[in-house]
């Protein structure tokens, strides 16, 4: 570092300035002078006590500002990183004489050593972070959700059903016969399932091709998709697939989840603007890792209980293929894995090749009830 | 020489901007620069504290903040792996299916979280201090934090089975463990009186808490709703009626507790042999300060949205888009969502910037400007104390900000 000190004017301002040391030993003031000797690497400030004459030398390359001073009325040195004792120089010519010798003279604290150290632990920090929430939150919420009283849960359920659909602006459709269709094909759809929660059913008016399940046992059917079904098969093998959701209560340990996923990512940022972004970061990457089991469960649920029933489990298949023909099945949360897991596509494939379509057991519905289920909303 | 007066020297502009510029910097950096910001304002506010015309010096850096925050999310993964997991495990097992037992189970995992709580604020504390010096001598705590953890949830244990009686002894046993655990350079400090004494300034605040107790025994006297005849219920309004009006009155007393509390153990610290202390800050003042500092802050803030809908038509109109008054009541989606991204991030910074200025600001400069130093000679027998933070690894509470993250 090129020091401008051969300036003789700064000398000369210098020898005649005082400034208050701090030795960083007794908690007192001294009365320094100061002068600046040396050149180059070596120059370097020296302070004398006008009492004891005692002096000291504090290189200048080495000299550090302490940054952030409430009011700028002093000039506060240490000289060295870690070090203890401070200068304080009041006197405006000698501060400016002091800037002006050292121009570039950089604030304390600044340690580009500690970094190697912020990143390891860092990474350290983000490997527990990520163990918290993708294996310790999930686990836990499986665990919890099998444990918590079903009253409770479907008390949940149905005050989650009248937000949710309040949110979404939809109107639950009442029709008498049209229900009565709903509750006979839940029926078909659930022979011989021991559910731990007496399903409710719902068909709300709704323009988005979609269906979902939710705590308590709580299903809802969006009008929509009973429209975009060609037959009622189809709109039993989504119906089956939400049982499945139900079934293994996805919605419960989803529920559990996102509120621990919420309680950890708020106190780990601990303000509004971490919150809401990491949040949302990691409940999106959270959920589209595991609701890819969750849906993979459902599905295996829906077939099988198709095939009890003596429906054809590719009906699924066709669902997914009519959403995606319409260019709406970017929405679902149902059946989304599709995309990304191609085996599952495969068993799909295989499950229609394997089955002709016909239904075994007898139509879900009769025409007149599969009428009145898709004129529910009107 | 005598007692030093301490001056606040800094100005609600300069922190102003200070504030304003960090925060931006913060939301620019998504949240990394606040460990800086965080270590900045404190430079700012300790150097402005200035007991007999020196100021503070805030030594802590944003490098061991950071630190401490990775430190403490890997306590935080520990903490929960070995308390939740193990601990739902065996409350699973244990309870065999009895919801009784297991929520009884699960607050007593939820109670495991208070002395790390309690330990985490005696840490925090220990931090500051061992981060602080003024005329370049340290100050600094002993380490200590699990005997404050269990102390703090005795005393809070015995404070709620009393109902309130014994929050005065909590107040004044708690600080005194903390006070006798903190130094000057190598002269300790002590804290004479005893709880008895704050237990007149604690009146008014005992009193509020006895009314509710008395409204709660009233209340659970009186028959179910279907029971009920018109006077109970009658009765029952007037009980929540008066529950509504002591709530405020409460609150007020509480503060006043607090203040008068502080203020009443301040004047009875001394440090090392025969140093004294007067610290006299007001209730009135400083709860003026919260009131006023609040409603400016909130009313300032409300003004953002409008701000940030204005500015974005008015960028639109400028690029040579026609806008009408349609544009303000149905304000299309993605302008919407730009709108409130914008609105957030900016409430988020001016919040903080304007709870600064007009309420931090404040009422650090009351509480510092009523400090006094008595006996100042006696500063000569003292010198540096040891340094704490570097060398041993063992330390690493204080070196690291640990308390202090959440």
């Amino acid at each position: 570092m090129q020091e401008s000190i051969r300036n003789p004017e700064f000398a000369a301002k210098l020898a005649l300035a005082f400034g208050e040391l701090l030795d960083g030993i007794r908690p007192a003031l001294q009365r320094v002078s100061m002068r600046m000797v040396g050149e180059g690497r070596q120059a370097a400030l020296e302070l004398r006590n006008t009492q004891t004459h005692e002096v000291q030398h504090w290189p200048l390359r080495k000299m550090r500002l302490v940054p952030d001073q409430a009011r700028n009325d002093a000039l506060v040195i240490a000289p060295g990183d870690g070090e203890a004792a401070r200068l304080v120089v009041r006197d405006r010519d000698a501060a400016l004489a002091i800037v002006q010798a050292v121009p570039k003279m950089p604030n304390l604290g600044r340690n580009a050593r500690a970094w190697p150290a912020i990143i390891g632990l860092g990474m350290a920090a983000a490997a527990c972070l990520a163990g918290i929430l993708f294996v310790l939150i999930p686990h836990m919420a499986n665990r919890g959700a099998a444990h918590i009283p079903v009253e409770a849960e479907i008390e949940f359920g149905q005050s989650a059903y009248t937000q949710f659909t309040s949110a979404m602006g939809a109107r639950e459709c009442v029709d008498p016969i049209g229900e009565a269709a709903v509750v006979r094909m839940t029926a078909r759809v659930t022979q011989g399932v021991d559910l731990y929660v007496p399903l409710d059913v719902h068909v709300v008016d709704h323009p988005m091709i979609n269906a979902f399940a939710l705590p308590g046992g709580q299903v809802v059917l969006h009008s929509a998709l009973i429209e975009a079904a060609h037959s009622p098969e189809e709109v039993a093998a989504v119906l089956a697939h939400e049982i499945g959701h139900v079934y293994h209560r996805h919605s419960t340990s989803a529920a559990m989840r996102d509120m621990a996923t919420f309680g950890v990512v708020g106190l780990v940022f601990g303000d509004y603007l971490g919150t809401s972004i990491m949040g949302a970061v990691a409940n999106m990457a959270i959920s589209s890792s595991h609701s890819r089991d969750a849906e993979l469960a459902a599905d295996e649920f829906a077939h099988h209980q198709l095939e009890e029933a003596g429906l054809p489990p590719s009906a699924l298949g066709d669902m997914f293929h009519r959403m995606q023909e319409n260019g709406l099945g970017q929405d679902l949360g149902f059946m989304q894995h599709l995309s990304t897991h191609p085996e599952m596509a495969d068993r799909i494939a295989h499950a229609e090749a394997a089955s002709t379509g016909a239904v075994f057991g007898g139509p879900v519905l009769t025409e007149a009830e599969w009428q009145a289920m898709r004129n529910m909303c009107n | 020489m005598s007692a030093l007066k301490t001056d606040f020297a800094g100005e609600k502009g300069d922190l102003f901007a200070l504030a304003l510029k960090t925060g931006f910097l913060t939301i620019l950096t998504f949240g990394l620069y606040r460990f800086w910001a965080k270590t900045r304002l404190r430079r700012w506010y300790w150097s402005a504290i200035r007991p007999g015309g020196l100021g503070l010096e805030y030594l802590g850096s944003a490098h061991e903040k950071i630190m401490g925050f990775f430190v403490a999310i890997i306590v935080l993964a520990l903490y929960l792996s070995v308390f939740n997991l193990v601990g739902l495990e065996l409350v699973l097992a244990a309870a065999n299916d009895t919801i009784g037992l297991q929520s009884f189970g699960l607050a007593a995992l939820i109670l495991v979280g208070f002395p790390l709580f309690f330990m985490a604020r005696y840490r925090s504390r220990r931090y500051l201090l061992s981060r602080t010096t003024w005329l370049g001598v340290r100050l600094g705590m002993d380490a200590g934090a699990w005997g404050y953890a269990w102390r703090a949830c005795l005393y809070w244990a015995l404070t709620i089975l009393s109902l309130g009686l014994f929050w005065p002894l909590k107040t004044f046993q708690l600080e005194k463990y903390v006070t006798n655990h903190s130094w000057y350079g190598t002269a300790q400090f002590k804290q004479h009186g005893n709880p008895l004494m704050l237990y007149g300034l604690a009146v008014p605040f005992l009193a509020c808490i006895g009314g509710y107790v008395y409204l709660a025994y009233v209340a659970i006297q009186l028959p179910t709703t279907e029971e009920a005849t018109l006077q109970d219920l009658e009765l029952m309004g007037w009980l929540s009626l008066g529950a509504f009006c002591l709530f405020p009155v409460t609150l007020l007393a509480g503060a006043y507790f607090r203040v008068a509390s502080i203020r009443a153990m301040a004047g009875l610290k001394e440090l090392g042999d025969g140093m004294e202390f007067d610290l006299n800050p007001r209730t009135r003042k400083l709860l003026k300060i919260r009131i006023f500092g609040s409603l400016i802050t909130a009313i300032s803030l409300s003004f953002v949205s409008s701000v940030v809908i204005g500015l974005i038509a008015g960028v639109m109109m400028l690029l040579g888009y026609e806008l009408d008054i349609n544009f303000l009541f149905n304000t299309p989606p993605h302008i919407a969502m730009l709108a409130g991204t914008i609105t957030g991030l900016l409430t988020y910074v001016l919040w903080g910037v304007f709870w600064h200025a007009f309420v931090t600001f404040p009422s650090t400069r009351h509480i510092a400007e009523t400090l006094v130093i008595d006996e100042p000679m006696l500063l000569q027998r003292i010198r540096q104390r040891q340094d704490q933070s570097s060398g041993r690894m063992g330390i690493l509470s204080e070196a690291l900000d640990v308390g202090g993250a959440f």
